[in-house]
């Protein structure tokens, strides 16, 4: 069978048979070197074991023929076959296991969040999306004190500021590189009227960085979206603090 | 009967009658690659339904039905803050027993615009920092005759 | 090494070297030669310090290198003792004594570190936060202020301020005192800086204090304008958030701006700024000591007019479309039509060049080489200098020569034609802390006006001058017995038809007083002219000639105005066919008649130098990049000389500079004052000249704070300097006037 393995591989068969008939060489073949050992008897000892088998045909007992060998003969010790033989069974049973595992998993409950529409458990701490908070007055927070853009430590954080109409200290620029951003919360920290947070939101994933350079409107827009959960994340949280 | 082959067949009747029929169960299947059946907690103005099943482990016990009118193109962000937070398990309450406090000011969700024509564009919130002065052109000339006539 | 490096290499060597050696000038060598007292010695925390007797606990620690933390206390101020910050422990003193207002005594032992110091300081701390709000946050003066600064170091870390039954803290209603101090009177912790210096160097009594104890409140008394050309310098100096800059409200944090160190234009005395900017956008200007200069003060032009530098910019070339009108364009466009202007205009001849109050000493070398290489030699100033005697071709004919800092040496100062006060503010607070604390006299020819100090008012008429020159005034007497006299002549006299006249007398008068003065001290210098353009001595310097009238009658067919925005010049006075090209930052008078523009670059936006009006070198650091397409003034006039064929040897600033020293080497020579002692040598000229003066009294063009504000391109595009002229305005108007 193996011969014809090697023919085959001349004419470009899977490279695995390539290898198969590298390894488990055929001593029949007429261009291949001779076997290196014939049997598992070390040669200083072989004339001593054919002497002895020889010895014990001619020598038979005749009372053992009443004895029937009913064991199956040994398979053969011979390197190749043992290997083969090896090889063949590790190979089926694995695959046939692995079969059985992912089947028998297939038919378990699944332990996986079918996320969109499951979604796995937040703390009200998460550090997300970033948004601008207002007064329930709807005056935003934001003073312009600019102690975030200072803490901040990847200066992802730009603000200018200037008087507003009513003499009151606002900003005029709030810009947040949100691709800058590392998300430490040291921002929400060093705020003193707990303008800058960092909510809930992190399902906030872009096509392009642009997208994620946001400015003053978009963080109050986000402020006025997910003000009712920061609201209620913070009062939950609140003892903690 | 909770255990057994023929409580697996009430439970395939359980689930087609829940969804409705064989087609759309099959058409559930398609849509959100798994079924379950749960109580209907609620639901928000956006027509996304809210389902709880604690049979199932925290991650999986609670869950969201998109609005139909999405179709396939459901979001995470479609869902609003007040279930969002219910959903991620923040809190045990869902917005149907304790609603959020509310302020006239909030806006409703907008869910993620990106890739679309509605996409956010970032863009200065200042002036020029610097005014360049104006030459006198062909209509600030015109005006400023206008004036003295 | 290639031979233009080695050049490059041996030049700068060759002017290190001559750095080294540079005469500076001083106007305070007897001053020095008085016998000094003799020391005593001190011990602060035990280590002893030898200092002078009459000085405080407080500087006695400063030289042993021990910062006592203060409020009330200022250098440039009297000493008030009323913050208790500086208390310290004194052995075999009973109580902490305040140090700011303790003179030493031989053998004293202060203990600044001491357990009893560190409870006086975080007690009087406390009793400070006790009625100081906690708006930290929105408060302009976080991040510099010495109350934070202060109770970070020395206070105590917890609070003891429960205000149980809700009582508040003291309140105080804020004041407005004009369009350039913000005040938040709650804030304020009484240190009276502000009061005194409104009393010592401004000389304008408007602020005050009102009752007592915890009721008591700086004002005005009642609501006014702070009407003072100085009113910037209390923001510098309050210790909190209670007076801040109104313009600079709100928009930036200390920490935050990027400084570069720089000098005042606005006027010629050359006052040291630090231009505070962040991402190119100039935020504020704050003075830099100098006590050769400014001292710490900058009049309030310097300090607010910086929100000119942003409007009516050039901020790109401009050239007139066929309508007449002028459009924008790119470099390329614009160099090469102007390039084939001054070519088809031919030979130099019919060219002029007029340079206007803000060119740096760079671009003045640059036009003038260019213009000369072009064959032109109508090359101008806009400030006239009489032709007469030397001229200018005595650099002491111009000068300050007695120095700002020599003010205070002197006993006497002759103001001819003159208002120091809105010329050159600075120097009049010198002239006053002069008379404040030496007893100077100061005598005025030219109209009553207020100076912040007293004065002998001679006349504003020419008589004066005349009868002053020959000796027969009655004041001569006076003057004659000075020993250290300044003769300060301003330059708006040049303008007059009898400048010459005017010129030739002082000059002889200052001679004639020399003669007295130099008895006391040789070197006593006393002709001084003050200057109302920053640029005007170092084009006088590089030879630019003081007479624009030169250029009308040249009836010139292209005309280079550089900077030059006073509108001497007018479309009318030149030949129709006449090409105007304006080169500059402002859309002012000069580029209304121009035919084309190029935006240069303002004084914050180029490495440049200035000299004042002592001949002082000193350079402006770039703080941020010209706006738009503009350009650095010397770059502009290189590449148009570069397209027009001439060949300036000049690539950078360094090459630049090193042609600035092979004409003027004075003007390379940072912060020093070049020897320039000529005066007998002009004097001799002078008498050449016959004196005839017209009856025109000698009245300088400023007379009143509102004209103070809006002189020039920058401050008239500043419209916080129009802010204030309004606010002058209806001040003046009101019930409340002096």
């Amino acid at each position: 069978m193996l011969s014809n393995f090697t023919n085959l591989s001349r004419v470009g068969i899977p490279r695995l048979i390539i290898t198969r008939s590298v390894f488990f060489r055929d001593k029949q073949s007429a261009n291949h070197p001779p076997e290196p050992f014939k049997s598992s008897v070390p040669p200083h000892l072989e004339k001593q074991q054919q002497k002895a088998l020889e010895e014990y045909k001619t020598n038979e007992d005749p009372s053992l023929k009443c004895y029937v060998n009913i064991s199956e003969p040994l398979p053969s010790l011979d390197m190749y076959q043992t290997t083969k033989r090896g090889l063949q069974l590790l190979i089926w049973t694995d695959i046939l296991k692995g079969f059985m595992i992912a089947l028998g998993w297939l038919l378990r409950e699944p332990t996986t969040i079918n996320y969109p529409f499951e979604k796995g458990p937040l703390s009200p701490r998460f550090r997300g999306e970033h948004a601008l908070r207002r007064y329930a007055s709807g005056e935003e927070r934001c003073i312009a004190c600019k102690l975030c853009e200072a803490i901040c430590p990847a200066q992802a954080i730009t603000i200018e500021a200037e008087e507003r109409e009513d003499g009151s200290r606002r900003t005029t620029r709030y810009d947040i590189d949100m691709t800058k951003c590392i998300y430490c919360g040291f921002c929400q920290e060093a705020c003193p009227v707990d303008a800058i947070v960092e909510g809930p939101n992190f399902e906030y994933s872009t096509e392009t960085r642009e997208e994620l350079l946001y400015n003053k409107e978009k963080l109050l827009q986000n402020g006025d979206k997910w003000e009712a959960e920061i609201a209620a994340n913070l009062q939950a949280d609140y003892l903690y603090r | 009967m909770t255990e057994g082959a023929l409580a697996k067949v009430r439970q395939w009747f359980m689930i087609m009658r829940h969804y409705g029929g064989i087609k759309n169960t099959i058409l559930a299947l398609y849509r959100y690659d798994d079924l379950k059946v749960g109580k209907c907690i609620g639901a928000d103005k956006y027509g996304n339904h809210y389902y709880q099943n604690h049979r199932y482990f925290v991650g999986r016990s609670r869950w969201v039905k998109y609005a139909d009118r999405v179709g396939l193109d459901y979001d995470a962000s479609q869902v609003p803050p007040e279930w969002h937070r219910w959903l991620q398990y923040i809190t045990d309450d869902p917005p149907t027993t304790t609603p959020l406090k509310r302020q006239p000011w909030m806006i409703d969700n907008i869910e993620n615009k990106t890739g679309t024509s509605q996409a956010y564009v970032p863009y200065t919130t200042v002036p020029n920092k610097i005014e360049s002065w104006k030459p006198p052109s062909p209509t600030t000339t015109q005006q400023t005759v206008t004036m003295k006539t | 090494m290639s031979g233009i490096q080695l050049n490059r290499l041996l030049v700068a060597l060759n002017r290190i070297k001559q750095h080294g050696y540079i005469p500076i000038c001083k106007q305070s060598t007897a001053a020095q030669s008085k016998k000094e007292p003799e020391k005593i010695e001190v011990f602060v925390d035990g280590k002893p310090v030898q200092v002078e007797p009459n000085t405080t606990v407080l500087q006695a620690c400063a030289v042993a290198g021990v910062e006592i933390p203060r409020y009330c206390y200022h250098d440039r101020l009297s000493i008030a003792g009323n913050c208790r910050m500086c208390l310290v422990e004194i052995e075999k003193s009973p109580k902490p004594v305040a140090s700011c207002a303790m003179p030493v005594m031989k053998g004293m032992r202060i203990l600044t570190d001491s357990p009893l110091t560190k409870r006086a300081r975080e007690g009087v701390m406390e009793f400070l936060l006790v009625n100081h709000p906690l708006d930290c946050p929105i408060c302009d003066q976080g991040g510099e202020c010495d109350l934070q600064d202060q109770s970070m170091a020395f206070g105590s870390d917890r609070s003891r301020f429960t205000d149980n039954e809700f009582s508040g803290k003291r309140s105080v209603e804020d004041k407005n005192i004009g369009p350039l101090i913000k005040t938040s009177m709650n804030r304020c912790i009484h240190c009276t800086r502000c009061v005194r210096f409104g009393s010592e160097i401004a000389g304008v009594s408007d602020l005050g204090t009102t009752g007592r104890g915890s009721d008591m409140i700086i004002g005005t008394y009642v609501e006014r304008l702070f009407m003072s050309e100085l009113s910037g310098n209390v923001i510098d100096l309050c210790p909190v958030g209670a007076l801040t800059s109104k313009p600079y409200a709100f928009t930036a944090r200390p920490w935050e701006t990027r400084k570069a160190e720089s000098i005042d234009v606005m006027d010629a005395l050359g006052s040291n700024i630090v231009v505070h900017t962040r991402s190119g956008d100039v935020l504020r200007i704050l003075p830099r000591t100098n006590d050769e200069v400014n001292e710490e003060w900058i009049s309030d032009k310097t300090r607010f007019a910086y929100d000119g530098l942003k409007r009516q910019r050039l901020t790109a070339p401009m050239l007139k479309n066929r309508d007449g009108y002028l459009v924008p364009c790119d470099w390329e466009d614009a160099l090469s039509v102007v390039a084939e202007r001054i070519g088809r205009t031919g030979s130099g001849s019919k060219m002029a060049a007029l340079a206007g109050r803000f060119c740096d000493a760079e671009g003045l070398i640059a036009l003038k080489d260019f213009m000369n290489q072009l064959g032109c030699e109508t090359v101008c100033v806009e400030e006239r200098f009489p032709n007469v005697g030397a001229s200018i071709d005595l650099r002491s004919n111009y000068l300050f020569n007695g120095t700002i800092a020599g003010i205070e040496q002197a006993d006497l100062v002759l103001l001819i034609g003159t208002n120091p006060r809105y010329e050159a503010s600075v120097l009049n607070a010198r002239i006053r802390k002069a008379w404040t604390h030496n007893d100077l006299q100061v005598a005025v020819i030219g109209p009553k006006i207020d100076l912040t100090y007293p004065y002998e008012h001679l006349g504003d008429n020419t008589n004066v001058l005349n009868e002053l020159t020959s000796g027969k005034h009655a004041f001569s007497k006076t003057l004659n017995e000075a020993k250290r006299p300044l003769v300060i002549l301003g330059s708006s006299m040049f303008e007059r038809p009898d400048a010459t006249s005017i010129y030739a007398s002082a000059a002889q008068l200052s001679e004639k007083l020399r003669d007295v003065s130099a008895k006391e001290d040789k070197e006593w210098r006393v002709f001084n002219v003050l200057h109302r353009y920053a640029s005007q001595v170092a084009a006088l310097d590089l030879g630019y000639k003081p007479d624009f009238k030169s250029i009308i009658d040249l009836k010139p067919s292209l005309l280079y105005l550089f900077d030059a925005d006073e509108g001497l010049i007018k479309r009318e006075d030149l030949p129709k066919d006449c090409y105007i090209i304006y080169q500059g930052h402002h859309g002012d008078r000069g580029a209304q008649i121009a035919d084309a523009i190029l935006p240069g670059a303002a004084y914050t936006e180029k490495h440049a130098i200035y000299a004042n009006t002592e001949g002082r070198a000193q350079q402006t650091h770039l703080a941020t990049t010209p706006p738009g397409k503009a350009r650095e003034d010397w770059k502009i006039i290189r590449a148009l000389a570069e397209v027009c064929g001439v060949a300036l040897n000049y690539n950078d600033l360094d090459e630049i500079r090193d042609r600035l020293e092979e004409v003027a080497p004075n003007l390379t020579r940072m912060d020093s004052i070049e020897e320039a002692n000529y005066f007998k040598q002009n004097v001799e000229l002078l008498k050449q000249h016959k004196t005839s003066f017209n009856n025109q009294p000698l009245t300088p063009p400023i007379n009143e704070l509102k004209d103070f504000y809006m002189t020039d391109s920058i401050s008239r595009a500043s419209l916080t300097m129009a802010k204030c002229v309004k606010a002058v305005e209806q001040q003046l108007k009101s019930r409340h006037t002096n």
